[in-house]
């Protein structure tokens, strides 16, 4: 006999682990949610979205204020305090995690810190004490991937101690030119630092749509970030004076840095649990397999989030933590879509969802492209926004809509008309027939579509 | 991509119901699909959408339910043959608008007549029941209203007559309800059938009748009539349109005019397939069949 039992136990309580303990919660189960972290919310919630969305909004006012002058306002010299800006964002960061307490609170959610392993497949074990349960579902998430052979240096960040707001160093050297890094690049850019973006594809954001990467590409450069793309870190060297990056590839050479930030990306953290003491399957990169319903290979045991691999972001997790609760509890959900919208918040912001160009090509499915430039948008000339690009993939039979690639301000925010028109099956005359407010950003998506029926009359 | 489109709660609600949407949309020759197509899943005949549902709705949400929070239970798995019979009755009854028609037939004359052929039943070492002159007093009804001797095609656009008579005869047994068939009632006298029966009965207690058996009964009789009970209403035996129940037959006080005479009546619920047989039918169907049972002789004619 175990020490305990759970009705419906989650291990992990980042945004894919509380929504699936607080929807089990609400579908009448009762609920353990197991985390070894002090608060709930996870990486998102901690050292994550949330904290990288505070110093972004900074960055963001810093530039403002910055190219105030250009608007005949004149706000001196931003100063920055480090201090003041950490206790912000921890303060952010701590009025969330607080409110998710409250909300695990009200749904008799009962939550154990510590660090959960299978023990078989019916049996868990806790810091020392042993649970049985109904139903399991593995939310542990992921871990930056360190990267071999790199000297050990506190001056060499994961995107945890990034977003720690340690110091501004004076060179920030960013290996990975994904998301993260792009986001930790346009962090640092803004509070001072000299930054050089190293990536090893040809592109940053790789697998974003290489027209809107361009623009975004060329918006950070004007910043003053410096991007290499087709470029390898060969090898780091640590000096008291300094750290240096061997390049080679596009740009080849020694790299001076005072800190350097590796954000190649995520791995899982599944080996963390033992899913083989239970008999899940799992993959060598350590991804937990499920089918659409988060089911793993082992009955009554659920997989959700960056533990089942790419996309590793948080909204897929939460879907599938309501997915794995329901059908833990006897309704026939499932993830039933493959429309997992991505946002770099980057300046200006990159978003798309669906089909790029490149993927319909690739995949050999018939595709056209229309797209609007937001240097014909009055609402983002008129709010400082410079270049930008409205792009939609659509099928050139039916005219549905495929896929959307977005770069401008507030990108992040419009994409959501698109993921619900390619969901809704909406063709390019539904998009441009609803009727867009003017002036807005939004307005671009609906100029798009009419530019491909040609009964655009706004360029 | 395909080309199907269903809106994400349009997806939701085909999968809570087990809808393959392809396959619907398949079906409706459409692209597009909605929540309306979801109520109407064929999109054609109420027999098709009804089964379509029964298909699809397992009713988890009435019978999944904790019920030990009530108080202390216990589980045991059923029967193949019971899931199987579950299974049957459940559609007879979703498929089929049934009607119980009661009645009443004065069996003393029945009775007197058995009472009479006791010794030389005893002698013979058959047990003359009353079942085996219910069994046939149907049989002969049925010759005389060949309505009820017939099935309707699954479209309901046929139906077919048939030229045999045979009885089902619903038998209690330890694993559950089986229906093996006396063949050719009307053409069999009363021992016969009598003892057809008899060992139906007792190879269907022990499991020994085979499929061939159970099938092609015109009508069934179901007798509760050794148990008690006044009146029920079974459930029509697909593909046959019509059922026969029997209860306890009582003592009552019949008015012959002058006095009240203590009379032997028998209970009897007809169950029918509203869609072959109409209300009158059965009416004329069972005055007939109770005049049979009130006067044995009237068979012969």
């Amino acid at each position: 006999m175990a020490d305990n039992h759970a009705d419906f136990i989650v291990l992990g309580a980042g945004p894919g682990g509380y929504a699936c303990a607080f929807r089990a919660a609400d579908l009448g189960r009762k609920v353990v949610l197991v985390d070894p972290r002090a608060t709930l919310g996870g990486v998102c919630l901690n050292e994550g979205c949330i904290p990288s969305k505070a110093l972004l909004h900074a960055a963001q006012v810093l530039r403002e204020a910055r190219h105030g002058s250009d608007w005949g306002l004149d706000f001196g010299t931003a100063k920055v305090d480090l201090d003041a800006l950490r206790a912000k964002k921890n303060g952010i960061v701590g009025q969330l995690t607080s409110g998710l307490s409250a909300l695990s609170k009200r749904r008799k959610v009962q939550v154990v810190r510590g660090s959960a392993r299978f023990v078989d497949a019916q049996t868990l074990e806790i810091d020392g004490q042993t649970w049985s349960f109904e139903h399991a579902v593995i939310a542990v998430g992921s871990a930056p991937i360190q990267l071999p052979g790199w000297p050990e240096d506190k001056r060499i960040w994961d995107s945890t101690a990034a977003l720690e707001l340690r110091s501004i160093p004076k060179r920030l050297a960013i290996v990975g030119g994904g998301i993260i890094g792009l986001e930790m690049a346009t962090v640092y850019a803004a509070l001072g630092s000299e930054v050089t973006v190293i990536e090893l594809a040809d592109q940053i954001a790789p697998g974003a749509d290489a027209e809107a990467v361009g623009i975004l590409h060329a918006a950070l450069a004007q910043e003053g970030i410096t991007l290499h793309t087709s470029t390898k870190t060969a090898r780091v060297e640590a000096a008291k004076s300094g750290l240096t990056l061997h390049c080679e590839g596009a740009f080849s050479g020694a790299l001076k840095a005072d800190a350097i930030i590796q954000a190649v990306g995520r791995r899982s953290n599944a080996a963390g649990v033992a899913p083989e003491a239970a008999g899940i399957a799992v993959s060598e990169r350590g991804i937990i397999e499920v089918d659409r319903s988060c089911q793993t290979s082992v009955p009554g045991i659920f997989a959700i989030g960056d533990v089942t691999g790419n996309p590793m972001l948080a909204h897929r997790a939460t879907h599938q933590g309501h997915v794995a609760a329901e059908v833990a509890s006897g309704h026939a959900a499932a993830l039933d879509t493959d429309l997992i919208p991505s946002v770099a918040y980057t300046a200006p912001e990159l978003a798309w969802v669906g089909l790029t160009a490149a993927q319909a090509k690739a995949q050999g499915i018939a595709h056209k492209v229309t797209s609007f430039p937001w240097a014909a948008s009055g609402r983002n000339l008129a709010s400082g926004g410079d270049d930008g690009l409205t792009k939609l993939v659509y099928c050139p039979d039916t005219q549905r809509l495929l896929g959307a690639s977005l770069v401008g301000n507030n990108a992040g925010e419009l994409l959501a008309e698109a993921t619900l028109a390619i969901e809704m099956g909406a063709t390019l005359q539904d998009l441009a027939l609803s009727v867009h407010a003017h002036p807005t950003l939004s307005e671009t998506l609906a100029f798009a579509a009419e530019r491909a029926l040609g009964t655009l009359t706004d360029l | 991509m395909t080309n199907l489109v269903a809106s994400p709660s349009v997806r939701a609600q085909a999968r809570e119901q087990g809808i393959d949407l392809a396959a619907l949309a398949d079906k409706l020759g459409r692209s597009h699909l909605t929540h309306d197509d979801l109520k109407q899943p064929s999109g054609a005949g109420a027999t098709e959408a009804t089964s379509a549902i029964a298909a699809t709705d397992d009713g988890a949400r009435y019978w999944d339910i904790d019920h030990s929070q009530y108080g202390p239970v216990h589980s045991e798995p059923t029967s193949r043959f019971s899931q199987v019979a579950a299974q049957n009755l459940g559609a007879a009854n979703r498929l089929i608008p049934q009607v119980t028609h009661h009645d009443r037939a004065d069996v003393s004359a029945l009775e007197r007549f058995r009472a009479e052929l006791k010794p030389e039943a005893k002698a013979r070492g058959i047990k003359l029941t009353a079942l085996a002159f219910q069994a046939k007093a149907l049989a002969v009804a049925l010759r005389a209203f060949p309505k009820f001797n017939a099935s309707l095609s699954s479209d309901g656009k046929t139906l077919t007559f048939k030229e045999f008579v045979h009885i089902g005869i619903a038998v209690d047994t330890p694993h559950g309800l089986m229906v093996p068939a006396v063949r050719d009632v009307d053409r069999k006298g009363l021992w016969q059938i009598a003892s057809e029966i008899a060992d139906l009965a007792a190879r269907a207690q022990e499991r020994k009748v085979s499929p061939e058996e159970m099938g092609g009964a015109s009508m069934t009789i179901t007798n509760l009539g050794g148990i008690g009970g006044s009146a029920f209403t079974p459930i029509v035996n697909p593909p046959e349109v019509a059922i026969l129940g029997i209860t306890k037959a009582e003592l009552t006080p019949v008015w012959d005019g002058n006095a009240f005479q203590p009379v032997p009546m028998l209970p009897l619920d007809l169950s029918y397939d509203h869609r072959v047989i109409n209300g009158a039918e059965a009416a004329r169907f069972m005055v007939h069949f109770v005049g049979l049972l009130a006067d044995p002789r009237r068979m012969m004619i």
